[in-house]
């Protein structure tokens, strides 16, 4: 966060308009209509130069249990780098991969894509990880104040994620257990069984 | 939920005559052994939810408009998204219904509780297990009020064949029937019935002490409908019953018309054919007159899908996938049911036209033609068979599966197969009683069209 980038609002009030073509499915397999490499590729294209295959390959989906929601948010990410801000300072090729990659993954994997457009905290949270990960901080802070903003932010959902995350465990495990019973195995009456 | 099941557990509105009822069914002289304990299990609150709920399914119109989806289906899907831990994972709900991922019976199998909604209360969930013939035997969520709701579908289906039930206290509802060497027996109460006696028995003679029992059981209790399969119905005709029941609603397996033709002279009642699923519960009901399955949920959205999980042209066969239901512990989005039919549109409602429960197979003629396995059902399906599958070698022979109550008919169903595979050899094998069995197989490649 070394570096001043551009003001925050700009970014929040750029990912509050995301186009719905960013909003799309993105194609896995043979549904959805967004072919997400492609996309990364445009963006790329405008920070000076193409990918190679290789670097594109974690962006073809194969199972939309597992790839869906990382590939949905990899696209909103898209749109918020071909903000004309990043492609004035020319993003190194490595680093704007890195961010579609493994940034996304981690940020995808407990909040759905939707809610970085649609949810203030979360489109605040996404341009300044997004920005931190670049080695940037929203013009007219500090790095104190960058650093303190980012850390309450990510924390306080970090936690409401890990929170969710335990919950979810113990309520399936309670599932598992009220479906052992022997009260649930004895079932109930229907007039024809299957 | 304790783990020690009372009777006020199992029937927690019960009254002196429900009492008896079950007494009636329990201790009759020619009883069967009942091996378990099950039961209603709805309170009164329930119980008027349910009468409501009835009269809901009773005068709601079932279907949608062709080409476009059901008014309802948009907030179901992002309530389900918003409340069900496994579709949370993927998201955000995609702009168009048919980008939603599918899923099967292998996906429930891996881990249902990930398929049931933050916002059930776990305290009265029930379960009803499947084996089915996919290889992935299934644990369903459920709960009383789930299992009590069928009631309205049958009524539903009844109503479109001319019956309004009536039994009510001091009589029996529904005998529902089962003939396999282990089954899950008992008695209960329908609540929503004046308590109308149920009781699930098997006709395998192994739960009787005298088999000449059954019949004199049966026609003590008379109920005003049977429920079962083609297996305990095929066995059913074998008894001399003189009580006559106002329905017959088979459900789990092929009915032929062979056997339904049979069963309607014998007992001088409509029978009903109805497409039910553990995961579902009563989708549809065959009514000869539209030649098809005419569906019964008004909340329940069918598509038909191609291998690829595209929706097919309406008319074409392919796999029923299913959204919506009335089982609010597993809401269905786009539930590929492993069953296959093409759909059509009756002024009334969708139709499932050509229903059967497997992927379409097809066999090689002698002249090296290929037919499908609907010319198969069709050429055996006047016979009063049970159950049959056909299985295709890869040398081309062919062998005949039939039950065995079916084998006084193996010469005229080697017949009815002859136009088909010319003098390619028909092998017979038995089918054990309680085998559910994959109804067409091949070991040929290019079989599966």
């Amino acid at each position: 966060m070394e570096r001043q980038g551009p003001i925050l609002e700009k970014l929040t009030r750029r990912l509050a308009e995301t186009p719905p073509d960013f909003l799309d499915e993105p194609r896995i397999g043979t549904t959805g209509r967004v072919f997400v490499p492609a996309l990364v590729n445009d963006l790329l294209s405008l920070y000076g130069a193409r990918a190679p295959a290789a670097a594109l390959m974690r962006f073809h989906g194969a199972d939309a249990k597992i790839d869906r929601n990382r590939l949905a948010l990899a696209m909103i990410t898209v749109w918020l780098l071909a903000d004309e801000w990043f492609v004035s300072v020319k993003i190194p090729q490595a680093d704007a991969l890195r961010v579609l990659d493994e940034t996304v993954t981690e940020l995808a994997a407990a909040t759905a894509a939707h809610k970085f457009v649609n949810d203030t905290d979360r489109r605040e949270e996404l341009a300044r990880v997004v920005l931190a990960r670049l080695n940037y901080r929203p013009a007219r802070e500090t790095i104190a104040q960058a650093t303190d903003r980012l850390s309450s932010l990510s924390s306080t959902e970090r936690r409401r994620l890990l929170e969710a995350s335990r919950a979810a465990e113990r309520r399936a495990r309670a599932i598992r257990e009220a479906l052992a019973k022997k009260a649930a195995e004895e079932s109930a009456d229907k007039w024809t069984r299957e | 939920m304790s783990d020690l099941v009372t009777d006020h557990d199992r029937y927690p509105t019960l009254t002196e005559a429900g009492r008896r009822m079950l007494e009636f069914m329990r201790e009759h002289p020619a009883a069967p052994v009942y091996r378990n304990q099950s039961g209603n299990r709805l309170t009164a609150a329930d119980i008027e939810a349910l009468r409501i709920f009835e009269r809901e399914v009773l005068e709601a119109a079932v279907g949608w408009s062709r080409g476009c989806m059901p008014s309802w289906a948009t907030a179901f899907v992002a309530r389900t998204f918003e409340d069900v831990p496994f579709y949370r994972a993927l998201g955000s709900p995609p702009p168009r219904f048919e980008d939603l991922p599918t899923v099967s019976r292998a996906d429930f199998a891996a881990d249902i509780a990930r398929f049931v909604p933050d916002s059930i209360a776990l305290d009265r969930l029930i379960n009803f297990r499947t084996t089915g013939t996919s290889g992935h035997p299934m644990l369903i969520a459920s709960h009383p009020m789930v299992a009590g709701r069928y009631l309205a579908f049958h009524k539903r289906a009844l109503r479109r064949f001319g019956v309004d039930l009536t039994h009510g206290g001091g009589q029996v509802g529904v005998v529902l029937l089962g003939h396999q060497r282990k089954c899950f027996t008992y008695v209960s109460v329908t609540p929503t019935m004046d308590e109308s006696g149920l009781a699930k028995i098997n006709l395998h003679p192994n739960d009787w002490r005298d088999p000449d029992d059954r019949a004199r059981y049966l026609d003590a209790l008379a109920p005003e409908v049977y429920g079962g399969d083609p297996i305990s119905f095929a066995e059913l005709l074998n008894l001399p019953i003189t009580a006559r029941p106002r329905a017959l609603i088979s459900v789990s397996m092929m009915l032929s018309p062979g056997l339904r033709r049979r069963l309607e002279e014998r007992f001088g009642c409509p029978v009903l054919d109805v497409y039910s699923l553990n995961e579902a519960g009563p989708v549809a009901v065959f009514d000869p007159a539209v030649g098809g399955h005419v569906l019964l949920q008004p909340m329940l959205y069918v598509e038909i899908l191609d291998k690829a999980g595209h929706p097919v042209n309406v008319g074409e066969r392919g796999e029923i996938t299913l959204t919506g239901g009335f089982n609010f512990c597993l809401p269905l989005l786009r539930y590929r049911t492993g069953d296959y039919a093409s759909l059509s549109f009756s002024p009334e409602a969708p139709v499932l036209t050509g229903l059967s429960g497997r992927p379409p197979v097809r066999f090689r003629t002698e002249s090296e033609e290929w037919i499908n396995n609907i010319d198969v059902t069709h050429a055996l399906g006047q016979f009063p068979i049970p159950q049959f599958g056909l299985h295709q070698r890869a040398d081309g022979t062919v062998i005949l599966r039939l039950s065995e109550t079916a084998l006084p008919l193996l010469d005229a169903a080697r017949a009815a197969l002859k136009p088909l595979f010319g003098a390619q050899t028909i092998d017979v094998e038995v089918i054990a009683v309680e085998d559910k069995i994959n109804q067409y197989t091949s070991d040929l490649e290019s079989s599966q069209p």
